[in-house]
């Protein structure tokens, strides 16, 4: 799910977003804490948690689009390490580093398969992810914005001088994906180990799993996501190499890679 | 030349005095400082070693690696098992092995770096660091759960003495790092982020250049790491999370690592942002904060606090020296201006490059078709033809960048069938680039050492570049022009002595008048340093001025061969050029 968040980024402003899970667990963590301190209820919160994740998002998104607007993918997804850090930090200090008491919005098993439960957050994120991806892919093939928005990531200048408000709709692409991300997070995190630092790091899995879209197909993105979740849960179940397990994405997304780009010897074409 | 041999001797003094004074001043500190401070030194110091190898392949490889302190927990782990299971050698040693396990494994992690750049090593280095550290969760570092503490080594072993080891790695690692940073592997390194084709080019290889940086970056990250270790005796994970690997990046490239002293102020900070926090009354939480703002701020605007001190201070200089550098000008005027001398006649030397029925084809594009040529001993051959006719394709493919070409290529004989670029360029076999392939990191004398591979003295550094018309050694390459610096990758690349030198539209970005100075010294290169050329240019009062014989492209296809006057009197040559009225 992440990781067509990413692949979207990736595609249409340009950016690998490493702070794209911290926007969502801040804004995870901000709909708990009006739950549990102000005692809102759970779908208000996580309507605010989500605007704000999109807020966060927003705000990344108008920096690099300010000062970075000619800079290319390698320096404008550098910057966003630093909201990384920003954000799980600051979210030490506002909620403290104790996982954080996440009412599941969703819970119990959906159906099972061949006495495997498969529980209904499995299914809202992997329906969520075609969603997205196919909602996606629809709106950037047909529809106005959507053709400027590819104009946008294929030469930012050339489409500002046809007069396409550049700044506008890569902050849109920021702050809806934030938003998306804060969603997901707020479904996934009861399912998670759900401190600051464990959430915002599901973007390695996700950063593994967009790759092997290249950061440019969203359904490649959803069938990486899913790929790795049964690679990594077939792992876990041999216990002699449990500790392999933590190396699975590490491993999945070097040799991936490396197949991939195996004749790009040098770094110019010419 | 005593000046000369004064500037090297100072080049080599001067960091080793620095070195010095700084364990000295290192030694009061432990003397004077409280017990606490003395702690926080150690730790800032610690931290810097690690930016110090963040500096190498990051500041100067140009390859973004957010796994440093998973490299010190490598380093930390052997340091703390040697411990437990009491091996010989004592703690100084158990810290080199440390950092030779990390280096090693900076290697492997350096591996995919050969074929992935930017983001995507980004997420691979950032993966490593997290599949690590909850690995190192599960496993612990040995005896610490068991509470085996390191034994610091005998000399060492309070708080104040301790700081004061610390201080000696620090010294010895920076001079080092110093000398390498200023050798050949040190400009491959620059050489390599700005560009691998230009690196390769000049015999340097892409690969052990990289990996070099990975390797030493990964090692300065163990040694940082066995230091933490005998500093607090017993070792956790959380010391070494991502999280914290990630602020170390923020903060080299804020502070501009490469350089050695801002490694260190880099450290320094690492450690007063927290405790002035402390001070204050604010949680210590608030200083990844502020390192994530400052480091936003610093990558936006794509400056770091290193360089930009350095620019202001270069700017002072350059004012103070404005008259001289006229002066020089003026004298590159008086060399450039020797009397204009006819193109050299038909050499008749052995042939020393010999291309037969070379083609390329992209996809089913025939880019060249059958292209067969010979250049012979100290001669200049001119290869000329219009826009798209396959002249730079026909340079990278001699050069070893098109491995997919048929047909055969020879230097002196010996087939270059399969060799890589960098082989070739060994072999005597150089080019430039019609793009700027010049690392603009480095300065002038830097750069030519490093493209010559071979041992040069000063004076003959400085002889070349004058008779280049070329900046004296000492300037910056990021100070130069376009023009200027495709000039002294030409001069370079004479230094080192090749046997046939391909020059790829040398004169683009100069005025006329230097492209006239230039051809009038190209004149000379074969007599003076015993180099064939091969030419392609379009500018053709440059070509009648140099080339003793000609061959022309046309559609990827050899148009015509032979001898300038000839060729140009050739209709077929005239009508191919049609249009192109700066020829005619």
């Amino acid at each position: 799910m992440l990781a067509v968040c990413l692949t979207l980024m990736a595609r249409l402003v340009r950016v690998v977003n490493f702070s794209q899970a911290a926007t969502g667990m801040f804004g995870g963590f901000v709909a708990v804490w009006l739950v549990s301190n102000a005692g809102m209820p759970v779908w208000l919160a996580t309507v605010i948690g989500i605007l704000i994740g999109g807020a966060l998002s927003a705000i990344i998104g108008w920096i690099i689009a300010t000062w970075l607007a000619e800079a290319d993918t390698s320096t404008r997804s550098a910057v966003t390490v630093g909201p990384l850090l920003l954000l799980i930090s600051l979210s030490f200090i506002l909620f403290g580093n104790k996982p954080q008491p996440f009412r599941p919005i969703l819970a119990g098993p959906a159906f099972s398969v061949g006495g495997v439960v498969v529980s209904q957050v499995t299914v809202v994120t992997v329906v969520l992810a075609i969603v997205v991806a196919v909602g996606c892919r629809i709106i950037l093939a047909k529809t106005s914005a959507g053709t400027q928005l590819r104009a946008l990531s294929e030469r930012p200048t050339t489409a500002e001088l046809l007069g396409i408000p550049a700044k506008l709709l890569s902050v849109g692409v920021w702050t809806v994906t934030g938003m998306i991300s804060a969603l997901v997070v707020s479904i996934v995190a009861p399912s998670q180990s759900n401190d600051a630092t464990s959430l915002a790091m599901l973007i390695v899995p996700a950063a593994a799993a967009a790759l092997l879209g290249g950061f440019r197909r969203l359904d490649l993105a959803v069938v990486g996501g899913l790929a790795l979740g049964i690679l990594q849960g077939l792992v876990a179940q041999i216990d002699q190499i449990s500790f392999v397990r933590n190396f699975v994405p590490f491993l999945f997304i070097v040799g991936f890679l490396l197949w991939l780009q195996r004749k790009e010897v040098w770094d110019a074409s010419r | 030349m005593l000046r000369a041999r004064n500037t090297a001797l100072r080049a080599a003094g001067v960091p080793l005095i620095v070195a010095i004074v700084a364990v000295a001043v290192g030694y009061g500190l432990s003397v004077v400082l409280s017990d606490y401070l003395v702690f926080l030194g150690t730790t800032a110091i610690v931290a810097a070693i690690a930016i110090l190898g963040l500096g190498v392949v990051t500041g100067s490889a140009g390859m973004i690696s957010l796994c440093q302190l998973t490299f010190a927990a490598i380093g930390a782990w052997v340091v703390a098992w040697l411990n437990t299971i009491d091996a010989p050698g004592g703690f100084i040693l158990w810290l080199v092995l440390g950092a030779l396990a990390a280096g090693v494994v900076g290697i492997l992690v350096g591996l995919p770096a050969l074929r992935l750049r930017g983001v995507n090593l980004a997420v691979v280095t950032l993966g490593f660091a997290a599949a690590a550290d909850v690995t190192l969760v599960q496993i612990q570092f040995p005896g610490a759960t068991a509470g085996v503490s390191v034994l610091r080594p005998d000399l060492f072993s309070d708080d104040r003495s301790y700081f004061l080891l610390a201080v000696l790695a620090m010294a010895i690692c920076a001079v080092i790092i110093h000398f390498v940073q200023h050798s050949r592997l040190g400009s491959s390194w620059k050489s390599v982020a700005f560009s691998e084709r230009g690196t390769a080019s000049v015999g340097a290889s892409v690969s052990s250049s990289k990996l070099t940086a990975f390797a030493i970056s990964a090692a300065l990250g163990g040694v940082s790491g066995g230091l933490v270790v005998g500093q607090v005796g017993l070792a956790f994970p959380s010391s070494f999370s991502p999280i914290q690997s990630l602020a170390l990046y923020v903060l080299s490239i804020m502070s501009g690592a490469h350089l050695v002293d801002m490694a260190i102020f880099g450290g320094i900070l690492w450690v007063v942002v927290p405790e002035l926090l402390k001070r204050w009354g604010v949680p210590q939480d608030w200083a990844f904060v502020i390192f994530g703002a400052l480091g936003v701020q610093a990558l936006t605007s794509g400056s770091n606090l290193g360089t930009g001190i350095r620019n202001v201070w270069w700017k002072r200089q350059l004012q103070r020296a404005g008259r001289t550098v006229n002066t020089l000008g003026e004298g590159v005027e008086a060399a450039g201006a020797a009397a204009p001398q006819p193109p050299a006649p038909v050499s008749t030397g052995a042939p020393v490059l010999v291309v037969e029925d070379l083609s390329v084809a992209f996809g089913n594009i025939k880019a060249l078709k059958n292209v067969s040529l010979t250049v012979p001993e100290h001669s200049i051959m001119g290869l000329i033809g219009p826009n798209g006719a396959g002249k730079s394709t026909l340079v990278d493919a001699i050069s070893g960048f098109l491995p997919q070409h048929t047909g055969a290529i020879s230097l002196g004989g010996k087939p270059l069938h399969g060799l890589s670029p960098t082989r070739r360029a060994r072999l005597g076999l150089r080019r430039t680039f019609q793009q700027d392939r010049v690392p603009p990191g480095l300065t002038i004398g830097a750069y030519m050492r490093f493209v010559a591979r071979r041992r040069t003295t000063p004076s003959e550094v400085e002889d070349l570049l004058q008779f280049m018309g070329c900046p004296p050694s000492s300037s910056r390459l990021a100070a130069v022009d376009v023009g200027t610096r495709r000039l002294v990758e030409v001069a370079a690349n004479i230094l080192s002595k090749p046997r046939v030198l391909l020059l790829d539209e040398p004169a683009a970005g100069l005025s006329h008048e230097e492209h006239v100075d230039l051809g009038r010294r190209l004149l000379q290169v074969p007599e003076r340093y015993g180099v064939s050329v091969l030419l392609i240019e379009h500018d053709l009062d440059m070509v009648r001025s140099v080339c003793s014989t000609l061959t022309v492209l046309d559609f990827g296809e050899v148009l015509d061969q032979g001898p300038q006057d000839e060729v140009l009197a050739n209709p077929a040559v005239i009508k191919a050029y049609m249009g192109e009225t700066e020829m005619l």
